[in-house]
């Protein structure tokens, strides 16, 4: 889909070029992350794609054909361009700025006026709100989806990212990860993304290019296996400390056996909720409403203290998606007083909880995987070495981040 | 007479003058922004050549607007407008080309970028996007001129050009006489009026050409 040979820049001056003969395919559909440390030339990379910067040698292919010397304004127009500070044009309205690239297209006026208000139902800000506002009246997440709304205004088939949730807050980027994942799922564009953060390529790729100095490439690879895997002490080094933890965060909760936990039916009354919690052996119970929607935990302190009505008494329940990533799930069961996070369905009725069990189990299953897939490559002495290194390394305590969807709070009623 | 019975018995000559001094200001005003408009988006991104352009648009002012009349009319060998025209265009350059400078370059690179990334080519970026968004600065800089021209216009006279100087000047030489200071006095004030009527125009048109998103 696009393909870069031999790419290389060059800047007078300099003895050592910036990208050196970089050779890459992306394919079509796929989020490619270019990720490495500052000054490894990934954004000089990227540019070169749409020719912001100019190659001094080597070729670009899009969708086949080599557009290294077409125009470059038409090449751009073919491509979504999002960057870190967004740079949405300020004199003109939300309208105007995601209708740039369909008016240098010289789409019809009406055409153009209906792809503006998809689009901008597309990214999640109500057409009839924001049409006519300017950008300095919006927030920084609402700028930057401004700026994903006017890359893909004209549908082009390509699409450049550089940084783009580098510029606001972690919370609000979170948001923005997630929401354009699931445009992604829909959209399916062939994107290339640039980040310095090994997190959000691990979040956001569906294949990671780990780059070293002059953009040369150290690994490219899943996600999965880059964490598992990685090629180099470089690339072992820049994931950092603390894969297995990051591992976490690409998983999801519905691929794993859930726990169950003892639950009883807040119309069953007080008495049920007892038996329920001695028959388990158990701490606390979970109540549930009619529709099994789980409404507070329980212990049985709680529940022998007469007065409060069962729809108040004991602490709230944290709840998780089913896509929601282990890590997330490990996040908010940390966070709970009862050492569990409820799995809800899509109507929020209880499914099962995640427990310290489930993600040690988890961890494990996915150890064993990534265990099989490098060993099966390797012959078996260094293979033996290699599982001895992984060993070591799980034990290395957590330091990275979790990644993984903010989850909700059940409400009181 | 008193100055406001000078006035009302000639009123057709001051508001006639008052008129060749706004029509001469505004014309130069024209022409210098056209001028300091394409001398300063040559110039913004080449600062060798915009200290030099700006060197001299600078050295012009210095000089002063009697000696530069005087030394037009050496060039041109004519009287009138004809020489107070192409001084007062000279004397309006550089405020006008030193804030179209500084508004091209106070536009965000990274809306630059942006606009280069969406496939705007160059001639499209400045029209569309940079001039827009400088367009205040440079108003700004045509606004100090408008206001510094007024001035300088009623010193035309000197060469015969047209406007508010005649009536100051006539004062000067007929000190002593009953209505000298009423000329003097009504061709200041027309000079003041006329430059506080500029600038507040200035001001409304700026309003008026400045898109919402960035005032």
């Amino acid at each position: 889909m696009i393909g870069l040979e031999g790419l290389t820049k060059r800047y007078p001056g300099q003895s050592e070029p910036a990208v050196d003969a970089l050779d890459l395919a992306v394919p079509e559909g796929e989020i490619v992350v270019l990720v490495g440390p500052s000054g490894c030339g990934k954004t000089t990379t990227m540019k070169m794609i749409n020719r912001i910067i100019e190659p001094t040698s080597g070729i670009i292919r899009l969708q086949g054909e080599d557009v290294t010397r077409t125009p470059p304004d038409d090449l751009r127009r073919r491509i979504g361009y999002v960057i870190q500070q967004v740079g949405l044009f300020p004199h003109m309205t939300i309208a105007e700025n995601v209708a740039v690239v369909p008016k240098l297209l010289k789409w019809k006026n009406d055409r153009t006026r209906s792809r503006v208000d998809e689009m901008l139902e597309l990214v999640g800000m109500d057409p009839g709100t924001y049409r006519d506002r300017h950008p300095k009246e919006l927030s920084g997440g609402q700028r930057q989806r401004i700026g994903v709304a006017r890359a893909l205004a004209a549908d082009p088939p390509v699409m450049l990212m550089d940084e783009p949730f580098g510029a606001v807050d972690p919370i609000a980027r979170e948001k923005l990860q997630n929401e354009f994942l699931r445009l992604q799922e829909d959209i399916k564009k062939t994107i290339v993304f640039v980040t310095h953060d090994i997190d959000e390529a691990i979040k956001m790729g569906d294949r990671i290019v780990v780059l070293g100095d002059r953009s040369v490439i150290k690994q490219y690879d899943t996600p999965e296996r880059i964490l598992s895997d990685p090629a180099y002490d470089f690339v072992a080094e820049f994931i950092g400390a603390g894969a297995s933890l990051k591992r976490l965060g690409l998983a999801r909760v519905r691929d794993f056996a859930l726990a169950d936990w003892p639950v009883s039916s807040i119309a069953d009354g007080r008495e049920a909720a007892l038996k329920a919690l001695a028959a388990a052996g158990a701490e606390s119970v979970l109540l549930l409403d009619e529709q099994r929607r789980p409404v507070r935990w329980a212990a049985r302190s709680d529940l022998s203290r007469s007065g409060a009505s069962l729809e108040r008494l004991g602490t709230p329940v944290t709840v998780v998606q089913p896509q929601a990533t282990l890590a997330g799930a490990l996040d908010s069961m940390v966070s709970s007083r009862v050492g569990a996070v409820v799995v809800v369905d899509g109507r929020g009725a209880y499914t099962g909880t995640v427990d310290m069990g489930v993600i040690m189990q988890a961890a494990e299953t996915m150890r064993d995987a990534a265990r099989q897939n490098a060993t099966a490559q390797l012959d078996p002495e260094q293979g033996a070495e290699l599982e001895r290194e992984l060993d070591g390394g799980e034990a290395e305590g957590p330091g990275g981040s979790t990644g993984g969807a903010p989850d909700t709070t059940v409400p009181r009623r | 007479m008193g100055f406001f019975d000078y006035l009302v018995s000639n009123r057709e000559r001051v508001l006639t003058l008052a008129l060749e001094h706004l029509v001469i200001v505004l014309e130069a005003l024209a022409i210098g922004t056209v001028i300091g408009l394409l001398l300063g988006v040559l110039t913004a991104r080449r600062p060798r050549l915009r200290g030099v352009v700006l060197g001299v648009a600078g050295l012009i002012l210095t000089v002063p607007s009697f000696a530069l009349f005087s030394l037009l009319f050496g060039f041109i060998g004519k009287l009138g407008a004809a020489v107070v025209l192409p001084g007062l265009v000279a004397y309006s350059l550089l405020p006008i080309i030193r804030n179209t400078v500084t508004g091209l370059l106070s536009v965000d690179p990274a809306v630059v970028e942006a606009a280069k990334g969406v496939g705007m080519g160059p001639v499209r970026r400045l029209l569309r996007i940079e001039l827009p968004l400088a367009w205040p600065i440079v108003l700004t800089g045509v606004r100090v001129s408008a206001v510094l021209l007024v001035g300088i216009a009623a010193l035309g006279t000197l060469v015969r050009g047209p406007g508010l100087g005649e009536l100051i000047f006539s004062g000067l030489r007929l000190i002593g006489s009953p209505n000298a200071t009423n000329l003097a006095l009504a061709g200041t004030l027309g000079v003041l009026v006329l430059a506080v009527l500029l600038d507040v125009g200035f001001l409304v048109i700026s309003r008026l050409t400045t898109s919402k998103g960035i005032r």
